[in-house]
């Protein structure tokens, strides 16, 4: 036999195949012949290698180089640069999604190396076109022990000690059954191979049979000694083209070598199997369909019992498994059943394959040990959530299973306590979501496969989930009400009981989980008519505008920029936001992270357009024309004259009423004023843009502290209603020895002194620990009075909270970052202080999706400072009533009507969720005058105020062609300008910037035909 | 082929065994040859040859061939290094088809190192992420 000194292994699985790894295979195998390497490097096609959204992908042993997306046109230089020259080609190396870092060899990259292979063992290994090449690995070895030196009862029994449960989905233990169809009475026997997996994000089975046929064969044969068959059949779909030809090339090959057919191995023992090719009817998943249908039947379930044990196919006695239970038998006969249950849980042995697919940045074929949890899956080594998006939940059993949300990510893939949390275990279908999901039409959509898959044998599941389906396309039109949930849940639970089959018992899982775990959002969907994802197409405006919380009219005002209209722009902003300066400079901008435009090359810059257009109002002088109802002659007291208060109030004056904000500062504002400092926004802008509101008709008191200068008991009293937004102003305490000391401050607290005008003093050494925006503010800020800054941070930099640009715009200015850095205490040395700090390394990923910090074991760094802040977050300060309820120092309201325990009480923005978003904050302002007054009106007998909003005419027209052009970039001072003063860093766009910029604009809230 | 035995299986899995051990990784003994423009313009491809060939009619199967760059010394190519598990790799200098059998029968598989031919006895793995052997 010819020895090669290079091995290339290129995947030649379905996935690979469709990225077209074998006209890959062929330019390498011409490249090799021209480079006169023919007698040096073999290229073999294996099976599907695993990491499916990395094909191509080609391993080159002994080496252990992993290549990722090959093409052809790679081919010449890989062969160049490695084969001949011995110089592995960095550019086609793996890229670590959560690093960065470039990943050469095979055991290094985490996907890989946190598996562990059993069923899998195969992969990208052998040719699964080779026989010769599965018994170099112990191939029928298991087989030859069965048939030659075991009983029927001794496989039984270490079957039934290896603990393996059927893979299929239900867990039944394998044992068992084969146990029972052993003592059946009958001639003829069965074992039957299900390979007929249809659910929607499921590839094991397919990916089993392309990679490793002979197993799941193999695994047949000991069956069919277990239980005394001669004959067995695979039921595989006609749509796995590539698993039925090798299947065909495996049984004709074992046929070849006597491995099938009479007396194989000379034990005596006759055994032949057949492939019978399935049409693609989910039903015939299940076992008594399937048989009906290998009886040329149509697949129809049957009631059970009996059942197959006792009378299976043609009423013989029949074992049916799943490809990945039988590919797991040749191992634990060979390796015994106590090895095999070695790993795993109590009740789930052995391992798992899973097809993890969605959005995460590993997709590809997974084989973990039972108990592995499913952060460690999605994380570890899926790799997490791609372009930093929030995971949302991870769908398990495909259509018959259900979602599992965030905070239960640590549920251990065991049987048991994967169906104690809702979903199941299934197959091993794994589909990750992230926050552009709707959890409502994903439960549509499953329903809808499980409604088109219905046999109509049965009429619960037949007509069922036809109802089901029914209400909630109703829901995700937007013609929902909340009596359709009751009745959905009833459905669910009636065509759960009654259905004849699996399907049917299994089709309203996903939504009785998402109606567990994400109730809210079908609530949205009905009593707002509003999809955050911006999926379902009828409460669908236009990306942007589903993802901002005040539902800003974006591509119109981006559309009215364009044309010049810039006061129709102006007003269109104001329908939702009376602070569009304020927003324009430093809002989170949840809108251009779901822009359409990004997905062609760069966001369109919406913040930065609204900014020029009310930096152009203002410049111009425009008068923006309030449209307010007519007043109704009642009060409402607003406390606290942040984001949160100003909106409520602005919204209030249009709705007719009287709102009066109390305080305790000197100047309106809240955070907007005293947590941003004004080189993020300046004050002239804050100043207009709150007087424009005060001139709306609001009334202020500033300097009123409510709890101190007067009562919430007295405002109750005096005004018709009260809203609560006292923001989260109070530091976090790092909880360290020596916080206490003179010298050690809060973050939050020190910008609320600097914009007083007190000016405390800090020294020339300044330390700020925490990653948010408070503590990059408070950074800069120090850096702006002198000072020498570092800021400390505990985990890496790409987990800081603060806004990315904030942090490059600090680091520009001279300020020094410390990352894996935990505060442990502070001491004091000749009055300055000394802060000890713990270095830290990243572990496993915690509830945040980030790794979580760990100090590492004597590794303590001691440095000097005058002055260390702590900014690790605020929470509200709630000592002005006694009586509002509160959770966790937050205020306790019905999350739709923002309603408080105390009658006519509203509160919103941070004093309820703790620190969030500006936008979030109008949006709670918004939200707040709105249900005021409907509770008002409530009150008054009367209607509630309809919106009123005055029709601006927006050109409704496609851009005809793209071109790529990335976003404009935002001029800034020079970092050296900058550390001066205060002075506003960035300058905004000028008229032609803006006006190119908005011609980006894909227009996806056009609706077309 | 006709009907197979359990003795037939144990057969078929020895000859097949160093193809597929070749393809897990992990070996004791890692054979280079330095491939670069130089290498091959001195008869690097010969040696390369010669010592699949010694290869092929060994029964071992911890043994890897791999090539590299130059480097760096191309007037004393082709070159060859030997690393053994747990000792300091050996270069050769100035190789060609005998040599390359000479150090595969003594020094490979008896472990006698040839010094005649050697260039250096390294202390460290020879660069960066080599060290996997």
């Amino acid at each position: 036999m010819k020895t090669y000194r290079t091995h290339l292994l290129l995947c030649g699985g379905t996935a690979c195949h469709a990225s077209g790894s074998m006209e890959v295979k062929e330019a390498l195998e011409k490249e090799i012949v021209e480079s006169g390497l023919a007698d040096e490097v073999r290229v073999i096609a294996t099976g599907c290698n695993g990491f499916c959204a990395q094909g191509p992908v080609l391993v080159v042993q002994p080496d252990s180089i992993f290549y990722q997306k090959v093409r052809v046109e790679d081919v010449p230089e890989l062969v160049e640069e490695h084969l001949l020259k011995g110089r592995p080609l960095k550019r086609l190396f793996y890229v670590e999604p959560a690093s960065f870092e470039t990943i050469p060899g095979l055991e290094e990259i985490p996907f890989f190396s946190k598996q562990l292979l059993r069923v899998l063992r195969n992969r990208g290994i052998l040719d699964p076109e080779v026989i010769d090449e599965y018994i170099a690995r112990d191939g029928y070895q298991g087989a030859g022990k069965a048939l030659l030196e075991m009983t029927s009862e001794e496989i039984v029994g270490q079957m039934k000690k290896s603990g393996l449960r059927g893979r299929g989905g239900a867990g039944f233990p394998t044992g068992l059954k084969w146990e029972f169809a052993s003592r059946s009475k009958g001639d003829i026997k069965y074992v039957l191979c299900n390979a007929d997996e249809g659910d929607p994000g499921a590839f094991m089975d397919r990916s089993v049979l392309e990679a490793d046929p002979h197993a799941v064969l193999e695994g047949m044969i000991i069956a069919a000694k277990a239980i005394g068959a001669s004959h067995g059949y695979i039921y595989c779909r006609a749509e796995y083209p590539l698993a039925l030809r090798r299947l065909d090339i495996a049984i004709n090959q074992a046929r070849d070598y006597g491995l099938l057919g009479k007396d194989i191995l000379g034990s005596g023992f006759d055994f032949d199997l057949e492939v019978y090719q399935g049409a693609g009817a989910f039903v015939c998943g299940e076992e008594t369909a399937l048989m009906h249908s290998i009886e040329g039947k149509r697949g129809m379930p049957r009631p059970r019992p009996p059942f197959p044990a006792h009378q299976g196919l043609w009423k013989k006695p029949s074992v049916l498994n799943n490809v990945e239970t039988l590919a797991n038998v040749p191992q634990i006969i060979l390796n015994g059943g106590d090895w095999y249950a070695s790993v795993g849980t109590e009740g789930s042995k052995g391992t798992k394959v899973f097809a993890l697919s969605g959005a995460v940045n590993n997709i590809g074929l997974v084989e973990v040990p039972m108990g592995t949890t499913l952060r460690e899956i999605i994380y570890e080594i899926g790799g997490g959530i791609p372009e930093n998006k929030k995971f949302k939940a991870v769908q398990l059993g495909g259509p018959s299973g259900g979602c599992i949300p965030g905070h239960l990510l640590d549920t251990p893939t065991d049987y048991e306590a994967i169906a104690k949390v809702g979903a199941i275990m299934g197959s091993g279908g794994m589909i990750v979501m992230d926050e552009t999901t709707c959890m409502v039409d994903m439960a549509r959509f499953f329903l809808d496969f499980c409604q088109e898959e219905s046999c109509g044998k049965c009429t619960p599941c037949r007509e069922g989930t036809k109802r089901m389906l029914e209400i909630l396309n109703r829901i995700t039109e937007g013609r929902g009400e909340m009596s359709d949930l009751d009745e959905l849940e009833e459905l669910a639970v009636f065509v759960k009981d009654s259905s004849l089959c699996g399907l049917g018992q299994t089709a309203p899982n996903p939504v009785l989980a998402t109606l567990r775990y994400f109730r809210e959002e079908y609530e949205d969907h009905i009593l707002e008519k509003h999809c955050a994802a911006g999926i379902c197409a009828d409460l669908y405006q236009a990306k942007c505008i589903n993802a901002c919380p005040v539902g800003q009219q974006v591509p119109g005002y981006l559309s009215l920029v364009a044309e010049g209209r810039y006061d129709d722009a102006i007003s269109l902003i104001y329908q939702n936001n009376p602070l569009p300066g304020i927003c324009g400079r430093v809002c989170t901008h949840p809108c251009t992270d779901v822009c359409l435009r990004g997905q062609t090359d760069e966001p369109m810059a919406i913040p930065q357009i609204k900014r020029f257009a009310a930096d152009m109002a203002r410049k111009k002088g425009f008068s923006i024309t309030i449209n307010k109802a007519a007043p109704k002659g009642q009060k409402v007291a607003v406390i606290g004259g942040g984001p949160g208060g100003l909106a409520a109030a602005y919204h209030l004056v249009l709705l007719g009423y009287e709102p009066t904000i109390f305080e305790e500062l000197p100047k309106l504002g809240g955070m907007l004023r005293y947590g941003i400092p004004a080189y993020r926004l300046p004050r002239d802008i804050l100043d207009q843009e709150i007087q424009f509101i005060l001139d709306a008709g609001v009334h202020a008191k500033t300097g009123q502290r409510v709890g101190r200068d007067i009562s919430l008991e007295h405002l109750v009293e005096d005004f018709d209603a009260v809203f609560v937004a006292v923001g989260a102003h109070k530091s976090l305490s790092t909880r360290i020895p020596g916080e206490d000391r003179p010298g050690v401050r809060g973050g939050a607290e020190f910008l609320r002194e600097v914009e007083l005008g007190a000016v405390p003093e800090v020294g020339a050494k300044v330390a700020v620990v925490g990653g948010g925006n408070v503590a990059v503010d408070v950074a800069r800020t120090c850096k702006r009075m002198g000072a020498e800054v570092t800021i400390l941070y505990r985990r890496e930099r790409r987990d800081m909270p603060a806004y990315e640009e904030e942090i490059e715009d600090a680091l520009e200015e001279g300020i020094e970052l410390k990352v894996l850095v935990a505060p442990k205490s502070i001491r004091e040395r000749n009055g300055r202080l000394v802060f000890e700090l713990d270095e830290c390394e990243l572990r496993e990923f915690d509830a945040s999706g980030r790794r979580r910090p760990i100090p590492k074991e004597g590794c303590v760094l001691a440095e000097e400072y005058d002055t260390i802040f702590a900014a690790i977050g605020q929470r509200p300060d709630l000592s002005f009533s006694q009586s509002v309820e509160s959770r966790r120092s937050t205020i306790v309201t019905d999350r739709r009507t923002l309603k408080t325990n105390l009658p006519g009480v509203f509160a919103g923005g941070d004093a309820v969720t703790g620190p969030a978003r500006v936008v979030d904050a109008l949006a709670a302002g918004r939200r707040a005058a709105v249900e005021i007054d409907k509770y008002l009106a409530g009150i008054r007998g009367e209607a509630p105020e309809e919106e009123r909003k005055e029709e601006i005419s927006i050109t409704m027209e496609v851009p005809e062609e793209v071109i790529k052009q990335s976003m404009a970039v935002m001029p800034k001072l020079s970092p050296e300008e900058r550390i001066r003063g205060f002075a506003e860093v960035e300058s905004g766009f000028d008229e032609e910037m803006a006006r190119k910029e908005c011609g980006r604009c894909l227009r996806c809230d056009v609706k077309l035909g | 082929m006709g009907k197979l035995t359990i003795d037939d299986l144990k057969k078929i899995k020895e000859r097949v065994k160093r193809d597929t051990a070749l393809r897990e990784g992990g070996s004791t003994v890692k054979i280079t040859v330095h491939m670069g423009t130089c290498g091959i313009a001195a008869g690097a491809r010969e040696v390369m040859e010669a010592l699949l060939q010694e290869m092929s009619e060994t029964e071992r199967q911890d043994i890897r061939v791999m090539t590299s760059g130059c480097m760096g010394m191309c007037s004393s190519e082709p070159n060859v290094t030997v690393e053994m598990k747990d000792k300091d790799p050996v270069i050769y200098q100035h190789m060609d088809a005998n040599k390359m059998r000479q150090v595969f029968k003594r020094h490979v598989l008896l472990g006698e190192a040839q010094t005649d031919f050697a260039l250096a006895r390294m202390k460290e793995p020879q660069h960066e992420g080599e060290d996997r052997i």
